[in-house]
């Protein structure tokens, strides 16, 4: 039975050391997994307060990752959500500004819903590049967070209910960690298992392909937008509950850290590949850098360099962006005439 | 001859089976590629004749004096958005850091060393983001946002988060206040950069290239061009652009802060798309960003004047992208059909 498969997949070897090699050559997360395993050894040798007090570990992953694996779902397609950001912070003012907890946070989910339809209103039915549109989206949602709070800080009318809901429920768990270990599972099993949820990886790969094969491409547009804002707006529910006030002005560093997250994960930024799973270690390796570097007093400007630096490297060491450049060394050192496919070639490992 | 760009556009419509073009069709193209000067006519008709206080010679040399420093960063980067790679978010990193070294080194050393220590920064910023985009194929947007926090972090940290001040009586400190006639200094300055960057845009090699580029890249590189270096030529211009628009930003207010310039990177892109240079590359050009900042300064000026609060300022300018990047979009489409 292995004899068949192996010939069904073109690997020379057979057994299965091989079957395990294209398991993992098919998986996307290698770089995150390599990432936390580094920064689990090097904590371990430096700075074992990050697993002692584990509870602030958890919540720090837990802020860091929210919005970022709400983010994973419209990546996959191939599109990008700037306006995240700023939809936290609108979300939390909202919330903070209606007197009614209850109402209040329906009203901040409520926010999410409705930037993720505009967002995606932009993209699919005109046709805007998501990069620009939700850029656009990003400033004016900031404006009008501004506006409805006047420009200061709003307090939120029932402080005790915040106080609360910063408490552990159960151990370590706050209902922020288990809100999140919820929408992460929720997300894996939508994108892994579900129909409508695999044909986002479809809508990402090859978007004329999916819209031949039936799929409603647009549909799984306005659902990817709508799932990342309703994810953002809760992240900045939840923001507002646990510091009992909102900050207009919120959520400038959720976005260099979210996107950090979902690309050191392995989520290819054309669409496609990707797995909400990469996100989860992408956001771990995160969060434990960043409270072991809080931990260790190293300065907040030089915890900035460090993720930008990640952030970086991550976006340009994409496999696949490496192929081209690594095809294009090859065509500037054996002459420009002789080699004529990286074109072709770039298209076919980008299935 | 004409435009080689052109003529290329030419043949390859040419080619393809013509069809009737719908009338709405044509006043989206013609709003897409007009619509600003009606826009900024409109503006400023209204403002003269509705806005108190606009109409004074002191109030519009005001106007200019604010609008340069970022003007000159959008000029810059419009090479960026013209080869089609959306924005460079870096500049707001970018202008602070080349306003906070002219203060800071000028202080110790004296002007050329100082100015020497920006181009280099400059260098680096451009040629980081170019190879980073141009070679390793990485998107723009996410490379210049974690170029943007490297390089507010590094200045951050070099210089403690303080405020530089110049001696108060310098040659930067009275370039910053100069007047030719009514006419501020950093005015001239925006001028000269648009007139520069513009023949280099439309009339050498490169900004062919940096064009062509925009329009079909697979075709450019085909060509025979080598795209990285060209990739990385855009972000240069952008970064020495950005530099001056540090150096406008230092002499005008004596003193340099690393978060002088928040907001920088929104107001440019702002300016560039309202002027009508596409966001899906290849189309537009530098004097259309100029109108594009004229806009954008008097329409920010209006509402301060009419005491309208910055969150308002925000959203109506993420509006007005919004609103300009969705005509040019739908005219687009409609032209293809």
């Amino acid at each position: 039975m292995s004899q068949t498969q192996t010939i069904q997949l073109g690997t020379r070897t057979t057994g299965l050391w091989s079957k395990l090699k294209v398991t993992i050559a098919r998986r996307t997360e290698g770089r995150g997994v390599a990432l936390l395993s580094a920064v689990l050894i090097g904590v371990l040798l430096t700075e074992q307060t990050v697993f002692t007090a584990y509870s602030v570990t958890l919540s720090r992953i837990a802020l860091v990752g929210l919005v970022a694996l709400g983010l994973t779902v419209v990546i996959l397609m191939g599109e990008l959500d700037l306006s995240v950001a700023s939809t936290l912070a609108l979300a939390g003012v909202v919330t903070a500004s209606i007197p009614d907890l209850g109402l209040g946070i329906l009203a901040g989910l409520a926010v999410g819903v409705v930037v993720g339809l505009v967002n995606a209103f932009l993209v699919a039915v005109i046709g805007i590049n998501s990069f620009i549109a939700t850029l656009g989206m990003l400033f004016f949602l900031r404006g009008l967070a501004l506006v409805i709070s006047n420009e200061a800080p709003i307090k939120l009318n029932n402080v005790e209910a915040g106080i609360a809901f910063g408490q552990p429920l159960l151990g370590p768990i706050t209902p922020r960690i288990l809100v999140f270990i919820l929408v992460f599972i929720g997300l894996q099993i939508f994108i892994a298992r579900i129909r409508v949820g695999r044909e986002f990886l479809a809508v990402g790969g090859n978007r004329q392909a999916a819209r031949d094969a039936g799929i409603p491409v647009k549909r799984r547009i306005f659902t990817g937008f709508i799932i990342s804002g309703v994810v953002a707006a809760g992240a900045g529910v939840m923001n507002t509950l646990e510091r009992t006030a909102a900050d207009p002005i919120a959520g400038s560093t959720v976005l260099l850290a979210s996107f950090a997250a979902a690309i050191i994960g392995g989520n290819y930024l054309k669409g496609g590949r990707g797995s909400v799973v990469g996100t989860l270690i992408g956001a771990a390796s995160l969060g434990i850098i960043q409270v072991a570097l809080t931990l260790a007093a190293v300065q907040v400007p030089i915890q900035q360099i460090f993720i930008g630096l990640l952030l970086l490297v991550a976006v340009t060491t994409d496999p696949n962006n490496l192929r081209a450049v690594i095809s294009s060394i090859r065509t500037l050192r054996t002459g420009r005439g002789k080699v004529v496919e990286p074109a072709t070639s770039n298209r076919s490992t980008s299935s | 001859m004409g435009d080689p760009l052109t003529q290329v556009n030419a043949l390859a419509t040419s080619e393809a089976p013509k069809k009737e073009v719908s009338t709405g069709a044509k006043v989206l193209a013609w709003m897409a590629d007009n619509g600003i000067f009606v826009l900024t006519a409109v503006l400023i008709a209204v403002a003269v004749i509705g806005v108190e206080g606009f109409a004074s010679l002191q109030n519009i040399a005001d106007v200019f004096h604010r609008a340069a420093p970022i003007g000159i960063v959008a000029v810059g980067m419009t090479f960026v958005v013209i080869s089609g790679n959306y924005l460079d978010l870096s500049v707001v990193a970018q202008v602070a850091t080349s306003a906070v070294i002219l203060i800071a080194v000028s202080n110790e050393y004296g002007y050329v060393p100082a100015i020497l220590a920006a181009m280099v920064a400059a260098a680096v910023f451009g040629i980081v983001n170019g190879v980073a985009v141009g070679y390793f194929k990485a998107n723009a947007v996410i490379v210049t946002l974690s170029t943007t926090y490297i390089g507010l972090g590094l200045l951050r940290f070099f210089s403690g988060g303080s405020i530089f001040f110049g001696p108060y009586e310098s040659p930067l400190a009275s370039f910053g206040a100069g007047k030719l006639g009514p006419v501020p200094y950093s005015a001239l300055v925006l001028v000269a950069m648009t007139v520069l960057l513009g023949l280099l845009l439309s009339r050498t090699n490169f900004g062919f290239t940096v064009r062509s580029f925009g329009v079909n890249e697979r075709a450019t590189r085909l060509g025979g061009t080598n795209t990285g270096l060209v990739i990385i030529g855009a972000f240069l211009v952008t970064a020495f652009s950005a530099m001056i628009a540090g150096f406008v930003l230092a002499a005008f207010s004596n003193t340099a802060v690393s978060s002088m310039s928040t907001g920088y990177d929104f107001r440019a892109l702002a300016a560039i798309i309202v002027g009508g240079t596409s966001v899906f590359g290849g189309k537009g050009s530098v004097p259309r960003t100029l109108l594009g900042v004229v806009f954008v300064s008097v329409l920010t000026n209006v509402l301060v004047l009419l005491n309208i609060s910055f969150g308002y300022q925000q959203m109506a300018l993420g509006f007005l992208i919004a609103t300009a990047v969705s005509i040019d979009a739908l005219a687009r489409r409609a032209g293809k059909k």
